[in-house]
């Protein structure tokens, strides 16, 4: 087994299965790309990004949670909850007489702030009261859950500021071949200008990528990240080694609430009300899969922000590609649940070549 | 600790909480609500109970193997879509009713052995943790569902399916009459009024299936190889229990439960819907750690998993009594469930041990 024997093609082959979820991803946008009408281009790249959005948030926080050997189930309901309640102050400061800018900050302020609640409370039941982060989180889910629809009535919250709607759809520049590049969009007359103007990168794709790559920093490279590791690696090794595992822990929670909260504030721009989280959307869910798509494992100590995004990016890709072939979209469903299980079977039957260094 | 029979009085009641907390929660809605406490509620509540028992009752054997099957709820609306469609196809093709609704009631319990065995197959042999293989199977059911049903709920079933489903065991008009099954036809409004209908069928075909698995979890060497392998699967192995197909059976049993939940859906609602049970996932878990059961694995029991379902379905059902929204049932199931596992890591001492 000694790495001198086999080098080259064995260190290809490590290489090929330590990152086949991206080959998949690759493989699937080829695919999709032949097959799909219209898949391949630069406004249906920047829809799949826009539409994981939210997922790329919720998975990126949940990473952190499963590294450290735990799971957090009430996120996709935390979202919910702050949606509601950061959509609810927007309307009612503005309707109140509040300026726009005043208004739309103090609702994200608010649902920001509000979404470190839940992930200190199931912090604190895990850490100090010893109860298990799936029954903590769990009931988080429920009471997150009620609270959002004690709030909105069941009801989308709607008519908030118009600048809330202008921040969702906002793009970095514009490019068009009569004006030129510019950071505002340029006033068109005909329709020929219109359909050639180029958008280039949506803002709230940027804002998650740089939150994404701060996350990433802080996991892979920060004593944050090692410690977080370290106890899901082994946790009486991370206490005696000196890691204040429960501060630690309690921190971790509130991190995965806080991406929920920012999941929610986003959802807030993208959508241009203030929505429940439905018991069908299974968030909670679909972020734990991407996280195990990326290589992280339920038992803790393994897992990355990287991997998370190319798992994110693999379900976004299915779900757009499925559509634009013109597939119904429970197939989605299908695939997502055989290449979960698929991720896990070559995990298990691989682990000297995925895990051994 | 000074008086020895005061502590045995307060573990045992300790230990029976959950008892004590669906009796206070009875309690507060008769005296609150409006004709709470009444043979039609009570009845109303085993109904109501039906799809969160069933599951739940499954949902207990996989708890006590220290796993967990998140693909039931799910797997209600595959199963019942699966029945419906067969039972409308044939219906279609000339079959009489009788044979139509038995057929497609035998086909849905059927396949869903299936995917039962496929995640009792992936955690036993290829070692993929429960939550995953559960997960994704949850995703296939899902997806299968809604492309069997297209997208539809299927409707036009077998006009016999109501009757079925809405029947009751026994009719009697106190002094007058007193039938099995078939409901009187051409009363009186009077007789109409002072009749009384006992025992919902759907509650009857639940408890019989409870009693029987509760007893092969209590009583038999089935149900003594389960918990030993959730207490530990390494002793279970050593003292000779062939741990894999012990699993592959449990989670088969789950999936089983799931699939006549999905069968009795349909008989109550008269549609197979591929979205059906799919809320009703995490209020199983809920009501098997109500229960008693620990998420680790090794303890549980169906007893308790019964109570625990009671305790879910008379909250919702009493706040709908109240006309207070259903949300409320949302935080208040979040806060007994935590609240439930509290009492059980403060007093491990009182609540398991002395058996």
């Amino acid at each position: 087994m000694s790495a001198g024997r086999e080098p080259k093609s064995r260190k290809v082959l490590v290489r090929v299965g330590r990152s086949w979820a991206l080959l998949a991803l690759l493989l699937m946008l080829l695919v999709f790309s032949l097959a799909g009408k219209e898949f391949l281009s630069l406004a249906n790249y920047s829809n799949i990004l826009l539409a994981s959005v939210t997922l790329f948030f919720l998975a990126a926080g949940e990473t952190f949670v499963v590294v450290s050997g735990g799971i957090d189930l009430s996120i996709g309901f935390v979202m919910g909850l702050v949606c509601v309640t950061s959509a609810i102050v927007m309307r009612d400061l503005n309707a109140a007489g509040a300026s726009q800018l005043i208004s739309v900050s103090a609702g994200a302020l608010v649902g920001l702030v509000l979404s470190l609640i839940p992930g200190a409370m199931n912090g604190l039941l895990i850490t100090r009261f010893r109860v298990p982060p799936f029954i903590a989180t769990l009931g988080m889910w429920g009471i997150a859950n009620g609270l959002a629809w004690l709030l909105s009535d069941g009801l989308p919250i709607a008519f908030l500021p118009s600048a809330v709607h202008k921040i969702g759809i906002a793009y970095l520049g514009y490019y068009s071949p009569k004006t030129g590049f510019s950071l505002a969009p340029p006033r068109l007359t005909t329709r020929e200008d219109i359909l050639a103007l180029l958008k280039i990168i949506p803002v709230p794709v940027l804002i998650v990528a740089v939150v994404l790559v701060v996350l990433g920093f802080i996991l892979a490279r920060t004593r944050f990240g090692r410690h977080t590791y370290a106890i899901g690696g082994k946790m009486d090794a991370a206490v005696r080694a000196g890691i204040d595992v429960k501060r630690h822990l309690l921190k971790i929670y509130i991190l995965s609430s806080f991406c929920a909260g920012c999941a929610g504030v986003m959802l807030v721009f993208l959508s241009n009300t203030g929505n429940l989280t439905q018991f069908t959307s299974n968030y909670e869910l679909l972020s734990i899969a991407a996280v195990v798509i990326g290589g992280a494992s339920l038992t803790g100590g393994r897992g990355s922000i990287w991997g998370t995004v190319i798992g994110v990016l693999l379900i976004g890709t299915l779900n757009n590609g499925l559509m634009m072939m013109g597939l119904q979209i429970f197939y989605r469903f299908i695939a997502i649940g055989i290449i979960l299980i698929g991720a896990v079977l070559i995990d298990r039957s691989f682990p000297e070549l995925l895990y051994e260094d | 600790m000074t008086n020895p029979k005061f502590k045995s009085v307060f573990i045992r009641v300790l230990r029976r909480w959950v008892f004590i907390f669906l009796g206070l929660e009875v309690l507060a809605f008769s005296l609150l609500g409006t004709n709470f406490l009444s043979l039609d509620t009570l009845q109303n509540i085993l109904v109501s109970s039906t799809t969160v028992l069933l599951l739940a009752v499954g949902e207990t054997f996989v708890i006590i193997t220290g796993g967990i099957d998140l693909s039931v709820g799910f797997m209600v609306g595959f199963t019942g879509v699966v029945c419906a469609k067969i039972m409308v196809t044939l219906q279609a093709a000339g079959t009489p009713q009788a044979t139509a609704i038995a057929a497609g009631i035998a086909a849905a319990l059927l396949v869903g052995l299936l995917p039962g065995f496929i995640n009792g197959f992936l955690v036993a042999h290829l070692r993929v943790p429960p939550f995953i293989a559960t997960f994704g199977m949850y995703g296939i059911a899902y997806g299968c569902a809604e492309i069997i049903c297209n997208n539809v709920p299927i409707h036009d079933l077998p006009s016999a399916v109501g009757p079925i489903g809405h029947g009751f065991l026994f009719f009697w008009i106190p002094g007058k009459l007193f039938r099995t099954f078939v409901e009187p036809s051409g009363l009186s409004s009077i007789d109409y009024q002072r009749l009384v209908s006992l025992i919902p069928n759907l509650s009857l075909l639940t408890v019989v299936f409870v009693l029987i698995f509760g007893f092969i979890l209590a009583r038999t060497r089935f149900g003594r190889h389960t918990y030993a392998i959730g207490g530990n699967i390494d002793a279970a192995e050593r003292a000779g229990i062939d741990v894999k197909r012990h699993l592959v059976k449990v989670y088969m049993i789950s999936s089983f439960f799931a699939s006549l939940a999905g069968v009795c859906y349909v008989l109550r609602y008269i549609t197979g819907r591929a979205p059906a049970g799919s809320a009703q996932v995490l209020d199983a878990v809920v009501a098997v750690v109500i229960g008693g059961a620990s998420l680790y694995g090794g303890t549980g029991s169906v007893g308790g998993t019964l109570v625990g379902a009671m305790v879910l379905t008379t909250l919702v059902l009493g706040l709908a009594n109240l006309a207070l929204p259903t949300y409320y049932a949302y935080i208040a199931v979040g806060c007994i469930l935590i609240i439930a596992v509290l009492i059980d890591q403060f007093s491990p001492e009182l609540v398991h041990k002395e058996d």
